[in-house]
């Protein structure tokens, strides 16, 4: 049987997604190394600080690259102009992998808090929005579950997307917003002068570059996924409807009249 | 272990985990796509009969 049903080209791993996820292997290996052999130990929180070459890095990628892409997509879906499944696909792998980076930000930060502050969780306003941010992130997914037709899928989670995305800024400023135990800039003040120097300003910055470039791989892969998911759908649907049309035509014909395949239907 | 140990291993273990599940998924796709192509190919539809 000739498929005649629309279906997403099978397209091939890109070869620049495997790059990255190798370079972002290297700079993650390369932050390891300075962070925890090379750095020496803060005059103050000692070998703690060793947590912040992690943590930052972790946050900014759950919150600015995974919330910023999903924020855009989801925009670019409710757009009628720029409609398309892939900024659906792009926004819900990059809610996905969001996800596990605010879930990696709440733990490592609360590994720092434990001993520097006495205490494994508070409700202060940086980490009250950065778990709600997570239970969004959690309520994108499991919406993403709900059986629908694709394009009312795609448009209830572009606004469940936007969603998050408001959580985003509320993120970022709660700490100018409120008085918070949490601290503001970790790198600039907010007269943009630098708070880190040396092999530990280096190590951070590598660190973001690891983690950025591990969340481009994922998002890379988790991309495809989707990609996937809708061409088995599809392929699955043409079956199906093939099925339904050979009954009827059986039963017409046993009825006596004769009946023609509908236009762009199965045959 | 030390806090500083565990949030490395923490982090570092769950990106892997996540990455490899990811790996494994796309792989039962692909194959899925496969197997949903190879039984659409395999099965031509006789006029008027059941496929």
């Amino acid at each position: 049987m000739k498929s005649t049903h629309t279906t997403i080209p099978n397209a091939p791993r890109p070869r620049w997604l495997s790059a990255v996820g190798l370079l972002g292997v290297l700079a993650m290996a390369c932050t390891v190394w300075l962070g925890l052999w090379i750095t020496p130990p803060d005059q103050v929180q000692g070998n703690l600080a060793r947590l912040l070459y992690i943590h930052p890095p972790i946050a900014t990628v759950a919150l600015y690259w995974a919330g910023g892409v999903a924020a855009v997509g989801s925009l670019l879906y409710l757009w009628p102009r720029t409609r398309s499944l892939f900024w659906d696909r792009l926004a819900a792998s990059a809610v996905e992998v969001g996800a596990l980076f605010s879930a990696l930000t709440l733990v490592t930060g609360s590994l720092w808090g434990r001993p520097v502050w006495g205490v494994w969780w508070t409700w202060d306003a940086r980490l009250t929005s950065t778990a709600l941010l997570l239970l969004l992130e959690l309520g994108y997914m499991a919406l993403r579950r709900v059986p629908a037709d694709p394009t009312v899928r795609a448009r209830r989670c572009a606004v469940a997307a936007l969603l998050v995305a408001v959580d985003v800024p509320i993120v970022h400023f709660s700490v100018d917003w409120w008085q918070t135990l949490h601290q503001g800039g970790t790198i600039l003040d907010p007269g943009f002068h630098l708070h880190v120097h040396g092999s530990m300003l280096w190590t951070l910055l590598i660190g973001f570059i690891a983690f950025s470039l591990i969340f481009v791989w994922l998002l890379g892969v988790r991309y495809r996924i989707e990609v996937l998911q809708d061409q088995v759908g599809n392929q699955e649907l043409e079956v199906s409807l093939a099925d339904r049309w050979s009954e009827d035509t059986v039963l017409a014909g046993v009825g006596g009249s004769s009946q023609s395949p509908p236009s762009g239907g199965a045959p | 272990m030390s806090y500083v140990d565990a949030g490395y291993a923490i982090s570092l273990g769950a990106l892997f985990v996540y990455g490899l599940g990811l790996g494994l998924r796309r792989r039962r796709w692909e194959r899925a796509l496969k197997v949903v192509e190879v039984g659409d190919a395999a099965e031509p539809l006789a006029p008027g009969g059941r496929p």
